[in-house]
């Protein structure tokens, strides 16, 4: 494209182009057309209709004198999660659930927070205004108590309804950074341009809103740190890789960052890589985009792009590339704990290497940051090491 | 027992309602045992039966069984009967060694006195409900050593004692109240009388208008009992009783500061818990307002007319601010009536630290507080029989031949389900619980039997104590004759109790060839129909029986019954035995009417 700066030869980018096509082509076996394949969005109406039910069946049970509950999914438990390759962690069509009743005094609180962020939501839907977590707490901090409580309390409003959390017009604050080649109109029409020197782009909050588009990617690069994502654009990766897109969540993903890699990868089917730390929790980290969830997973078919691949840093990359042991830490005792709840996941049994790569570093029992390669020369992680990986295929 | 006593018919009223008193009292420490109290006047036969059946009870770490249900403790309101816990839920404290003054005489205990206090808030302090419950008085009981209230003299009378500066065992600024010694108090006889009362004068002038008159009363026991490393005598026992009743605002000064410290702290876990009640409380009805202003929110705002009124019609509102009236009340409803059995009978019971480890069976027998777990394995059959009713007071007129009714349901609103109501007892248990003795619960023999002797010696001073001018704060009120409650048991033989009392002008004196024989007694009655019939009924049988029974009597036992006449001016004054109830009638209704306390 004229506005695509230059970047390394066509040849080098072979390998990636022979992924893409595999990808392509298990995509048409899969018989699933992911273009578009965002969930349905609920409409307003759907949603006020929805809350007034609730609110009905409430009026109705104490007109019987019968005290009301609230039925809710039990959104944190594996027995009510199963996996599938192709979306990644989901919850089961018939899985248990708790019930927040009225009259027991441990759970009339809860019981009335829930109605308390209902009746928002039914404000925000009928008045077609948004407002993000954060503004609903300090609505009443004093009552809410904490955040957590609020955030819980709007996913068990989620799933209870049956509807996404944009449906609700409540949005999350993105802490996500997007750079490289995009381009896009925000809902607004605020026209974003990704490909830029060294600075970076918030996350939209509105991913739905998203309009128009365009990218001459040849891959999207998930980094787990921002740090690292920041090393990468002083170093100038995203010129040297040109055209590609980078993308961090600073950590554990928010909602938005997983529903923009979610929506570049339906529109472009560009292969997704990820490069988190030789630990645990990058490679948890890694699977939160790759498979979603257990608190999300009612909502995985929106969130989860199992056709992600792990770029780096492996950890037979560490004993390859000779890394020095003293740039290496060894696991803590959570760390072995977290590796362990990882390789008992349903996931991990479809992806033999990654396992390999788990008990490689099981056995060393030592990890390794991305960092470590610093060790090796400054620049090795973007002139070095991910060239290398890209060009010759180095992911599993 | 039996004792003569010659007085004048308001000062036996009196004396009476003081025995009746300290029976009480003793009975709330010692459920297991119960009295037959029984007068006679002039021939006319009246039976209290005092004894608890098949309340809960509280065993505390120092071995006193604490009877908990709170309608003996303060009159229930109307209408909240059934909205509150039935029960009291008490604290026990630091167990303290009291010091004994040089000063005291004729001390020379082998042992430690230790007052270990217990409070507790009466009635339990309402959670969910609609009005905020706050301290209005304060009542203070003394026990001495075995669980035997404190009688005592007029010096060491609390509102001539330490106990008449409120502030001298208790911080009651901390707590914002004021509190100032309640004298006026009147005695009911369905309540246990505490030793001192205090009234609350709160400093908060801007009390919420929905506090509840009553209140709630702050009970603080005192429990002083000697602990020796070598048994026990009975003279050593007697000993200490005295002591205290004779020296223990000098006890207690003398060991001041650490009783006040345990006092201090055991108030103020009780008053922690009462602060806890009235916070959830306080979140409770937060909560529900948050509810139903949200549905309230939801309703008056949306668009769908078919939802408003479908939602309307569901509670049968005319419009929005009926049905937010109907919403709240509806909300209320269901939590008031859920909530009733999550009240604190179900926390765990708050002991203080260091007696936690050795408390556990307490903190157990608490949480699963029932009349079969306060049954103490004393091995007495008539004991594990006496599981059903309630606290009865019967007024009764002799009833030798008759068994008595069952019992009317007890008034109290149980914590939990109902106690299922019991089948009469039989007729020979009565008898066998007039003459057997009927051991302490939870102690050996040999301490049972040291308890019984005290509790008898006590028992049998009451009349020199009654008698030598023991000024007396009780006031008669009007008999309210709760005898429509009548007795299961039938009344003890008393042929041969009735035979033998003697004669004595001035004085009592105890009969002590057989212990426990009841004491006679005729309380006072109201003109209520239905009393009066009974009455009329039960003195008919008496005095047509009477004569079977005296010489059936006195076939068996071969004893001789000496009569008595009255004489001169003292005619109407109690004298003598036995007479035919039916010609003394007229003279007793007369006597009753002229009581000041007759209605």
């Amino acid at each position: 494209m004229a506005f695509a700066p230059m970047g390394p030869e066509a040849s080098f980018f072979e390998v990636l182009d022979r992924h893409r096509a595999s990808l392509l082509a298990a995509l048409t076996r899969g018989g699933k057309e992911s273009l578009g394949g965002v969930a349905r969005l609920a409409s307003s109406s759907e949603v006020l209709a929805s809350v007034e039910n609730i609110i009905q069946d409430i009026i109705a049970s104490l007109a019987r004198n019968e005290a009301p509950a609230f039925v809710i999914d039990n959104r944190s438990s594996w027995e009510n999660i199963k996996f599938e390759d192709s979306v990644g962690l989901q919850m089961v069509s018939h899985c248990t659930t708790r019930k927040i009743k009225s009259d027991s005094p441990k759970s009339i609180q809860k019981f009335a927070l829930i109605l308390k962020i209902l009746s928002m939501i039914y404000k925000l839907v009928q008045s077609n205004t948004y407002a993000t977590k954060r503004d609903i707490y300090y609505t009443d901090s004093q009552l809410f108590g904490n955040q957590t409580v609020v955030d819980n309390i709007i996913n068990d409003i989620s799933c209870m309804l049956k509807v996404p959390r944009r449906s609700l017009h409540i949005l999350s604050t993105s802490k996500g950074l997007i750079a490289g080649n995009l381009r896009y109109m925000e809902e607004d029409g605020t026209k974003v341009n990704c490909t830029c020197g060294v600075t970076a782009v918030a996350v939209p909050s509105n991913i739905q809103g998203i309009r128009n588009l365009i990218t001459d990617a040849k891959f999207l690069l998930i980094v787990e740190k921002d740090a690292t994502f920041q090393r990468l654009l002083d170093d100038n990766f995203c010129t040297k890789m040109s055209p590609c897109i980078m993308v961090t969540g600073k950590g554990v993903p928010d909602l938005n960052t997983r529903l923009l890699v979610k929506k570049l990868w339906d529109t472009f089917h560009i292969p997704v890589f990820t490069l988190v730390d030789a630990d645990p929790h990058g490679i948890e980290i890694m699977c939160i985009y790759k498979y979603g969830s257990m608190s999300m997973s009612f909502e995985a078919h929106n969130l989860t792009v199992p056709a992600i691949r792990w770029l780096g840093l492996l950890p037979s990359d560490i004993k390859r590339l000779n890394i020095p042991k003293d740039s290496l830490i060894p696991l803590t005792r959570r760390d072995q704990m977290k590796l362990d709840s990882i390789l008992k996941r349903p996931y991990v049994t479809c992806q033999p290497f990654w396992r390999k790569e788990m008990e490689i570093m099981t056995d060393s029992k030592m990890k390794a940051e991305i960092q470590a390669l610093t060790f090796l020369s400054s620049d090795y992680l973007s002139r070095v090491y991910l060239p290398n990986k890209l060009k010759f295929g180095g992911w599993i | 027992m039996t004792f003569e006593v010659d007085e004048k018919p308001r000062t036996l009223m009196t004396d009476c309602q003081v025995i009746k008193n300290f029976l009480r009292k003793i009975i709330m420490v010692h459920p297991k045992i119960r009295f037959n109290f029984n007068v006679k006047v002039n021939g006319i036969l009246s039976t209290e039966i005092f004894g608890i059946e098949n309340e809960p009870t509280l065993n505390l770490s120092n071995g006193i069984a604490l009877v908990v249900n709170y309608q003996h403790y303060v009159r229930p309101k109307f209408g909240t009967t059934e909205s509150r816990c039935s029960r009291i839920h008490p604290v026990l404290g630091h167990p303290v060694t009291l010091f004994i003054p040089d000063g005291v005489a004729g001390v020379d205990l082998l042992g430690e006195l230790i007052l270990t206090p217990a409070a507790a808030l009466c009635p339990s302090p309402q959670v969910f409900s609609n009005q905020l419950n706050k301290i209005s008085s304060v009542s203070i009981f003394l026990y001495g050593p075995s669980g035997l209230p404190l009688i005592l003299s007029s010096q060491e009378h609390p509102i001539t004692t330490v106990f008449k500066d409120i502030f001298y065992f208790i911080d009651w600024k901390k707590y914002h109240l004021c509190m100032v010694p309640n004298l006026d108090v009147n005695l009911d006889r369905d309540l246990v009388l505490p030793d001192m009362s205090y009234q609350v004068e709160s400093s908060d002038r801007n009390q919420s208008q929905n506090m509840d008159p009553q209140g709630v009363t702050l009970l603080l026991f005192l429990f002083v009992d000697f602990h020796s490393g070598s048994p026990v005598q009975q003279m050593e026992m007697w000993g200490v009783y005295t002591l205290l009743t004779t020296h223990l605002s000098a006890i207690l000064v003398k060991s001041h500061s650490r009783v006040q410290d345990s006092i201090q702290f055991t108030v103020d876990q009780v008053l922690a818990q009462h602060h806890q009640a009235a916070k959830a409380h306080q979140k409770l009805q937060g909560s529900l307002l948050v509810a139903v202003n949200s549905i309230m929110s939801i309703v008056t705002g949306s668009t769908s007319s078919s939802f408003r009124k479908m939602c309307l019609q569901a509670l049968q509102a005319a419009d929005t601010q009926e049905f937010g009236t109907k919403l709240h009340k509806a909300f209320h409803g269901i939590t008031q009536h859920r909530f009733l059995r999550h009240c604190s009978c179900e926390a765990k019971q708050q002991l203080s630290p260091e007696k936690k480890d050795a408390a556990h069976s307490t903190e157990d027998t608490h949480e699963n507080s029932s009349p079969e777990l306060t049954a103490e394995p004393s091995g007495q059959a008539e004991n594990k029989r006496l599981k059903r009713g309630s606290l009865r007071q019967g007024v009764e007129e002799m009833r030798a031949l008759h068994s008595a009714r069952a019992p009317s349901p007890s008034e109290a609103a149980p914590c939990g389900p109902e106690p299922p109501a019991a089948s009469l007892a039989p007729s020979g248990r009565e008898a066998r619980a007039a003459h057997g003795r009927v051991p302490a619960p939870g102690r050996t023999s040999s301490g049972s039997d040291l308890e019984d002797a005290l509790w008898l010696q006590e028992v049998s001073n009451l009349p020199r104590l009654l008698l030598r001018g023991q000024p007396l704060r009780l006031e008669e009120r009007a008999a309210q004759v709760r005898g429509l409650r009548a007795l299961r048991e039938p009344a003890p033989p008393r042929g041969g109790a009735v035979g033998e009392a003697g004669a004595g002008r001035g004085r009592g004196r105890a009969d002590r060839r057989r212990p426990q024989t009841p004491l006679n007694f005729l309380p006072l009655g109201r003109d209520h129909p239905a009393v009066i019939k009974r009455r009329f009924t039960s003195v008919l049988v008496v005095s047509s029986l009477s004569p079977l029974c005296v010489l059936l009597w006195r076939e068996l036992t071969g004893i001789q019954v000496r009569w008595r006449q009255s004489k001169g001016p003292r005619g109407r004054e109690l004298r003598g035995l036995l007479g035919e109830g039916a010609t003394l009638m007229p003279p007793f209704l007369w006597l009753s009417q002229a009581h000041p306390c007759s209605p």
